[in-house]
């Protein structure tokens, strides 16, 4: 990938989405970069991180998302610009700071960028995050287009900077991470005068709430004035459309794409709005007042249609009778993805005609283009994982302890021991530290009959982002369970991104590195550390660890990501089955790699009726010569 | 030994069920039937012991498991297993297939000090060694919290280190199962009596993988009534004697009533009242006291003290003793009348107790549970 600085400006480049938003942000003089990794924000920081060097800026993975908005909120308070992205899940972590920075108001331009996953292809919700500008009061933009991404996020400093409050862009999964052109832009130095010079009338503060908040409404009142006249806002289609659809974001192209297929550019509009918070009420008002059937197309809530029709309850005598046909009518659904197929159904079931359905042979199509060169491979671990390792210890140890015993899981790569290749050992998974949060009740329980031991596990870099406090409350509450941190001395599940306990900084400078087991004995917690690819003895310290009943103990489980490694090193063995030993299906073995372990690694030759090694995808860890019952899995140090 | 009784045309009215994993657990291990004897483990990944309690790490899906046809609470038809150790049809009495009874004892005093009672087993099991019979022994250890297990001895020290009775239920045929396959050619067991039921059902398995039963060459069998639960029982003493110190344990005859364990810093006696909570509730649908499909049985029970009382069985188990006798590796004397008597009732006992419980679980004397006998066996024991 080349780096977004690479290029002339004028010149037209084919960007990701997230690298367009980074790239505005340097064409708007950005100073100061932060957030906690998360899909699909994390190129945003992450292709910044690689200029911050050239173009001399900072670039931080800050420890979570309140951290993150926290710092920049400073860097905008001092005088320079800042970014921060987020996923929606972050933004719940920021959430309370936000609601105080909103009152407060900022000094130089602040960007929140906040990435939305709607179907949650890579997120435990699908949370719309657009509501937050209502509640907090402040102005988004949604780019449909990835020239947009670049260009709104440009201007976004600007606005941020006119009302003196942070600026939202929300993004969604096919804006983020799809790639279109983007004409570029000069790259502009930031300021490099930071003060922090606040008066005394001017502390950075929401006290005086009562008069702060009339101020908000006030930039809320000032910002809709300017949206009135945004570009970002286009209509397209006759002057009297039969039907008005209204979209925003990702729903532009579907939009576009559906009224083209269906041969409708003459009787359907489309009123695409960049500016959906505050509503640029004249500007929709004037296009309502068009038409008397409104189609409104957005990824995930109704949250556009909602205000859509507030705005029609406020000015209902202005307009004629209209019907609104979107989420709440059914006509597109109100959770997952749209694509253009949707929006045609609508279209079509909207104005009464036979439901024109997408070109069939599309996905042979797609399938054609791509055959061969995806294979299709089950969700689960990597070949080589050290989680597999972990939970397959973690498994047998909570079946020998026999009392019941759970894990209540977190949020990474090893959320994925909800399923087959993680052993189904994951029983709780919700937010950010939330494993050892319910841990700390898990194991309150024991006046109320509760005898299960309690397991929760946490990666390492969770356990800084959010699962220290809760490691702080289940020693001060005197809590019993047992924390296992998978440290695979990354950020693997976002790309790797380094942290706290990495000793890299975003940038790839040496960093002090922060030592989860330090801290944990620091709070006079019980500690052992284990190899997970030596199952034996991280079956057995698990074991005696969740059976030293009272109170925290932890069990760190380190190995490196088995990607990070495969960049870095060559692999430990050269791993073959001898299938003279295999016993496959036989009693005795009954496919135990194969059908249970589950590594991508191991592939079951149904004409041999043995075990065989994928050699393109073994990593050569060696594991699953530990479990195979026949020894039939050879390793050899490579 | 005979174990060829799929010749003698008496295959159509016997069976023995072959079921898989699933139904071990649902049939037997869920419904807290099992005796630990170790026969479904040390064989494949799934199944494994620990701390006395047998752990499903993963699910078997496999329709026909060797773990199923070995159980002793599975499918138990004695008549067929009769056919396959001994040749003959089950003898529906007190003691099962029985040669001669005999008391005796060991000849050497330093065995007898070691071993429990008359230290005939130690003795028979060394002798065995020393004459090639077996060039292995799958016996019985414990470890320093007084788990047991099954370990594989092949020199007279070993065997003497683990000599002593153990009253904690052990997967012994666990360790048959894992050392069988190796390079080791005739093997002894020293079995409790679901061990040997076990054993049994190995030879007479229908299933392909014979499991190197072949090379099972002498089961010596020890009486039993009953054998405790490892986990709380072990939790229980160690709140009255550090595990560690524990040197054996022993059950004195009646009217004492006390279980007694000898420990380094003496000798602690516990009600037996209070250590019966801990038997295994599968001992109590047991009717085999006497270990009836071993080569030779030998206990304690109603026997003369200093001696052992000896069934000998099969006619590997007659040419063990005779050969031992005549080396003056153990001398046999005449059990007395009373003796066998007081023996066969309590062998009685035990079968009414035992029938009596399975008829109360199931309600019906039809559904026998594990046990395969035929109605007239039934009516015949429980008159």
């Amino acid at each position: 990938m080349t780096s977004i600085t690479a290029y002339e400006p004028g010149a037209s480049q084919l960007l990701m989405g997230n690298e367009a938003i980074a790239r505005g942000a340097l064409e708007a003089g950005l100073g100061f970069a932060s957030a906690y990794p998360g899909t699909p924000s994390s190129e945003i920081i992450g292709s910044l991180a690689e200029v911050a060097g050239e173009m001399d800026i900072h670039v931080e993975w800050s420890v979570n998302e309140k951290v993150a908005l926290e710092a920049a909120a400073a860097a905008s308070f001092a005088g320079v610009r800042a970014i921060v992205a987020m996923k929606q899940n972050g933004l719940n972590v920021a959430s309370d700071f936000l609601m105080n920075l909103n009152l407060t108001g900022t000094n130089a331009g602040l960007v929140l960028v906040l990435c939305d996953d709607p179907s949650a292809l890579s997120s435990t919700n699908e949370q719309d995050s657009r509501p937050i500008a209502k509640w907090a009061e402040l102005p988004l933009l949604e780019p449909a287009t990835f020239q947009e991404a670049a260009d709104m996020t440009k201007w976004a400093f600007e606005l941020s900077e006119e009302i003196k409050n942070v600026c939202l862009i929300r993004s969604v999964t096919r804006v983020s991470h799809a790639r279109g052109d983007v004409r570029l832009g000069e790259l502009v130095p930031p300021s490099r005068q930071a003060r922090f010079a606040p008066t005394a009338l001017g502390q950075f503060t929401p006290y005086l709430v009562s008069l702060k908040h009339t101020l908000l409404h006030q930039k809320v009142n000032k910002t809709r004035e300017l949206f009135e006249s945004s570009s970002f806002n286009w209509y397209t289609g006759p002057e009297r459309p039969e039907l008005l659809i209204v979209t925003s974001g990702s729903g532009c192209y579907y939009s576009l794409e559906a009224v083209k297929t269906l041969g409708l550019e003459s009787s359907v509009g489309i009123l695409k709005l960049g500016t959906t918070w505050p509503l640029p009420e004249k500007l929709v008002q004037e296009h309502l007042a068009r038409t008397e059937k409104v189609l409104v197309v957005e990824e995930v809530d109704p949250f556009l249609e909602g205000n859509l029709k507030e705005l029609v309850g406020d000015t209902f005598s202005a307009l004629g009778p209209l019907t609104f046909y979107g989420k709440r009518s059914g006509h597109l659904p109100s959770i997952g993805e749209l694509d253009p197929d949707l929006v045609m159904g609508a279209v079509s079931s909207v104005l009464g005609q036979e439901r024109v359905a997408m070109d069939p042979e599309y996905a042979k199509k797609v399938q054609q283009l791509t055959g061969g060169q995806v294979q299709a491979r089950m969700l689960g671990f990597c070949a080589g994982c050290p989680h597999r390792a972990t939970l397959w210890s973690v498994k047998n140890a909570l079946k020998l302890d026999g009392r019941g015993g759970f894990v209540t899981g977190d949020i990474g790569c090893y959320t994925l021991g909800l399923g087959p290749t993680g052993f189904f050992q994951l029983k709780t998974v919700q937010a950010m530290g939330s494993g050892a949060g319910l841990a700390c009740g898990f194991g309150n329980l024991a006046k109320l009959g509760f005898g299960q031991p309690v397991v929760a596990a946490c990666g390492d870099s969770t356990f800084f982002h959010a699962v220290m406090p809760a490691l702080v409350n289940g020693v001060y509450n005197q809590a019993n369970f047992t924390l296992i941190i998978l440290d695979n001395s990354a950020t693997a599940m976002t790309g790797f991104q380094p942290h706290a306990g990495t000793g890299a900084s975003a940038v790839g400078e040496p960093a002090p590195s922060v030592d989860p087991e330090g801290v944990c004995r620091s709070l006079g917690i019980r500690v052992e550390v284990t190899d997970p690819f030596d199952l034996q003895a991280t079956t057995h310290k698990l074991l005696d660890l969740m059976q030293d009943d009272g109170g925290v103990r932890v069990l760190i489980s380190r190995r490196k990501c088995a990607l990070v490694r495969a960049r870095e090193e060559k692999a430990a063995y050269n791993v073959r089955v001898d299938s003279e030993k295999c016993l496959g299906e036989s009693c005795g073995c009954a496919r135990l790699c194969t059908r249970i372990f589950q590594c991508p690694g191991l592939v079951w030759d149904e004409e041999s009726g043995t075990a065989k090694i994928d050699e393109v995808i073994c990593s050569g860890c060696g594991v699953c010569a530990d479990i195979c019952p026949a020894s039939a899995i050879i390793r050899e140090v490579a | 030994m005979a174990n060829d009784y799929r010749g003698d045309g008496r295959e159509q009215e016997m069976s023995l069920e072959v079921k898989g994993c699933r139904e071990l657990q649902s049939e037997v291990l869920a419904k807290d039937l099992c005796s630990l004897c170790g026969a479904c483990i040390g064989m494949c990944p799934y199944l494994v012991a620990h701390k006395g309690r047998i752990v499903a790490l993963d699910e078997c899906t496999l329709p026909q498991g060797r773990c199923y046809v070995f159980c002793p609470r599975t499918s138990l038809d004695l008549d067929l297993l009769s056919h396959a150790v001994f040749g003959a049809a089950y003898p529906a009495d007190e003691l099962g297939t029985v040669q001669e009874i005999a008391m005796a004892r060991a000849r050497d005093d330093g065995i007898r000090s070691k071993a429990q009672y008359g230290g005939t087993v130690t003795a028979l099991t060394c002798f065995a060694l020393d004459q090639g019979l077996i060039d292995s022994a799958v016996l019985t250890t414990s470890d320093e919290n007084i788990l047991p297990g099954g370990a594989l001895a092949d020199n007279t020290a070993q065997i003497l280190d683990s000599a002593g009775s153990n009253f904690v239920a052990a997967p012994t045929v666990a360790a048959f199962n894992r050392e069988s396959g190796k390079d080791i050619q005739s093997i002894g067991v020293v079995a409790t009596p679901c061990q040997a039921l076990a054993l049994a059902k190995m030879r007479a398995s229908p299933l392909d993988n014979r499991n190197n039963i072949d090379k099972l060459k002498l089961v010596i069998g020890l009486f039993c009534t009953w054998a405790l639960r490892y986990e709380d029982f072990a939790r229980f003493l160690a709140a009255k004697v550090p595990l560690g110190q524990i040197v054996k344990f022993d059950i004195p005859p009646p009217p004492a009533n006390i279980f007694q364990v000898f420990a380094d810093s003496g000798r602690t006696d516990i009600p037996l009242d209070q250590v019966r909570p801990f038997i295994r509730p599968t001992c109590d649908v047991c009717i085999d006291m006497t270990a009836e499909f071993a080569d030779i049985s030998v206990g304690s029970a109603e026997g003369v003290e200093g001696w052992n009382t000896l069934i000998i069985r099969s006619d590997a188990g007659r040419e063990l003793v005779e050969a031992a006798r005549a080396k003056g590796v153990i001398e046999t004397a005449p059990l007395p009348q009373e003796n066998l008597d007081h023996l066969k009732q309590a062998a009685l006992l035990k079968k009414k107790k035992g029938l009596n419980k399975v008829i109360e679980t199931t309600g019906s004397d039809q559904d026998l549970l594990y046990l395969k006998l035929t109605s007239e066996a039934v009516k015949g024991l429980l008159s």
